[in-house]
């Protein structure tokens, strides 16, 4: 499902280049539930961001369902996450101007979906995450835990194949941040690859798979 | 449709977040159709105004009279009028190509006494031919033009304009069939004259006659009052504007073929005050057109303002935009939207103001209100361009952000 070949990855600070990837190597089957681990500036999220196709590889190979990412135009990598990815981050980046029925919809709008059809389906991802009395309330009124819903509701309403999530009990308490994962476990029981960053041990418990970086490199 | 509409409702929210600026913004641009909208009030209105005052004395009339300026050699040698009856024979028998009707036209340099048995008129007294009336595109409300018979047998005939009428009839009854005098020869009306306005020459300065206070009678007529067989000018209509100065010139031959070049001959046409008011016209134009550019500027750098702040205020919602899928074309888009939406907004008060200007305008001139479908057009098509042009750069902005940075941003 993700193949990541001897990757390699730096960020050009002025005339300095930081190296932050330095030959990764890791395959991810259909199915998995991974947590990514490491202190901070290991280059998890930089890591996260590449297999989610937010960001270019410098070198080395990736294949995403059999389709090599590297070499992508940002309009194709635009392709690979609308069809392939779903997003939750640790602030939810929910649009705070917007119902939440409407933040749901919003990755339709990119897949090209008919208005119709995007509202059906948005209620009813919000229905898979307990939320559908709260389809009209914008992000101001809603608890944490709830925003976290909607933007999970978000990303898996275009049906993809994996879920990156980046810390995404970061900004949550712990009875809410057990309620988060709870979800995520059953979505993975459902058959959902989930590929999570995250330092709280507690939260890594409920991964069936951990890998560990340390500068740029997998240790475990 | 719903991909518009999501847009449109995103893009409102935006401009209600940045109510002052996108009010000023509106404000410029749609003080700057408006300006637009005026011009062309004014310059439309303008030419009609003048080109319905010039048809009063037709369009295509040529008027031709002996010049008494310093070219003149023989100005201080020789009196007359340079014209006379054996002239315009000749004339009306070999001339011109390009004149389709001609008349004589007299007019005495005293004031002459008008009067019925208690009532004056001090109307002006023409002696003309049998087509002047066509010529001079005049319109008789009551009784008959002159007849070649009239002008051949110089009968005591006259046709009057309206102040004329009321000055020596009074308000009711027909004058037609009724006498006055002109010094002591008793004369006939035969015909009454359509009232006409020169009002917008007249505040130009064209000539300050009164053209409602005549009186139309026979040349030969006239002569026949003042003793001599003078003619003042030879009145023509040519077959079209273009041809009205060759028609002009063909004149001044044959008269000075006839004369032994003993006079110099001047002519008039409507061109010169075309040219004229064209002139007016132009300059207020380019006064407003100066004052709309200037206005649209500002609006316009008002949407780019707008449209900068607002990128900078939404970098994180772009970069969650782009992670859920927004590729390039979808985020210009959604900014292009936004800016188009002010500057239309600001079109449409425009065009509500320029109306109102337009309407307010054509009470104060007197200019007739002529809708413009064309003005509506170059307001819409300005409008949507300027969101259009000043939207751009921010939008590309905004379309170019990287999604990690952008999600990153504080």
């Amino acid at each position: 499902m993700i193949r990541l070949d001897n990757i390699y990855k730096a960020y050009q600070v002025g005339d300095i280049s930081l190296p932050v990837l330095r030959g990764i190597t890791l395959t991810i089957e259909e199915g998995e539930f991974v947590s990514i681990m490491g202190a901070s500036g290991s280059g998890k999220t930089t890591l996260l961001n590449l297999i989610g196709c937010l960001d270019s590889i410098d070198e080395g190979s990736y294949f995403l369902s059999g389709e090599k990412v590297l070499g992508a135009s940002s309009d194709q990598l635009a392709g690979f996450r609308s069809r392939h990815i779903g997003f939750v981050f640790q602030l939810f980046n929910l649009i705070p101007r917007i119902t939440a029925l409407r933040n749901v919809e919003l990755p339709l709008i990119y897949a090209g979906i008919s208005s119709v059809e995007r509202k059906n389906l948005a209620l009813e991802a919000l229905e898979n995450v307990g939320l559908t009395d709260r389809a009209h309330h914008v992000p101001a009124q809603l608890s944490g835990g709830q925003q976290q819903r909607v933007a999970i509701a978000r990303a898996l309403i275009n049906r993809p194949r994996i879920l990156v999530a980046d810390e995404p009990t970061g900004s949550l308490d712990s009875t809410t941040s057990q309620e988060i994962m709870r979800l995520f476990q059953a979505l993975n029981q459902g058959g959902m690859t989930i590929v999570m960053v995250t330092h709280e041990e507690e939260i890594e418990k409920y991964t069936r798979r951990i890998v560990r970086l340390v500068d740029g490199n997998i240790v475990s | 449709m719903h991909f518009y509409l999501d847009r449109l409702t995103l893009a409102l929210y935006a401009l209600r977040d940045n109510r002052l600026r996108t009010v000023l913004s509106i404000l410029g641009i749609s003080l700057g159709i408006a300006a637009v909208m005026a011009v062309g009030t004014i310059s439309k209105g303008g030419n009609y105004l003048v080109f319905s005052e010039l048809e009063t004395f037709g369009l295509n009339s040529v008027w031709v009279y002996r010049d008494r300026q310093d070219k003149d050699p023989h100005r201080k040698v020789r009196e007359g009028t340079g014209i006379d009856n054996d002239d315009y024979q000749a004339i009306v028998s070999h001339c011109c190509k390009a004149v389709n009707r001609m008349s004589p036209f007299v007019r005495g340099r005293e004031k002459l006494i008008i009067q019925t048995v208690n009532q004056y008129s001090n109307a002006d007294v023409k002696g003309v031919g049998k087509d002047f009336t066509l010529i001079n595109n005049d319109t008789l409300i009551k009784g008959r033009s002159f007849r070649l018979k009239d002008i051949t047998s110089n009968r005591a005939v006259a046709i009057l304009g309206p102040t004329a009428v009321t000055d020596l009839f009074g308000e009711t009854g027909s004058p037609i069939g009724k006498e006055f005098r002109i010094g002591l020869r008793k004369l006939l009306v035969i015909g009454v004259l359509k009232a006409k306005s020169r009002d917008f020459l007249a505040s130009i300065g064209s000539s300050g006659e009164d053209a409602n206070n005549r009186i139309l009678i026979p040349y030969t007529f006239y002569q026949k009052i003042l003793g001599n067989k003078a003619i003042n000018q030879i009145r023509a209509e040519a077959i079209s504007l273009d041809k009205a100065e060759s028609a002009a010139r063909q004149l001044i031959v044959m008269l000075r073929r006839g004369n032994d070049k003993h006079f110099e001959y001047g002519y008039e046409t409507m061109t010169s005050y075309i040219k004229t008011t064209d002139n007016i016209l132009n300059g207020v134009s380019i006064i407003g057109i100066v004052a709309a550019s200037i206005s649209l500027l500002v609006g316009g750098m008002g949407i780019m303002n707008i449209m900068s702040t607002s990128v900078l205020e939404r970098t994180r919602e772009i970069g969650l935009r782009k992670a859920v899928g927004a590729r390039y074309s979808d985020i210009m888009l959604q900014f292009l939207m936004e800016a188009t939406i002010i500057s239309t907004l600001g079109g449409l008060i425009g065009l509500i103001l320029g109306s109102g200007s337009s309407i307010l305008l054509a009470k104060l001139t007197g200019f007739p209100l002529i809708p413009s479908l064309t003005s509506i057009m170059i307001a819409f098509v300005v409008s949507v361009g300027m969101g259009i042009v000043s939207g751009y750069w921010p939008a590309k902005r905004a379309a170019s952000l990287h999604p990690v940075e952008a999600l990153r941003y504080e």
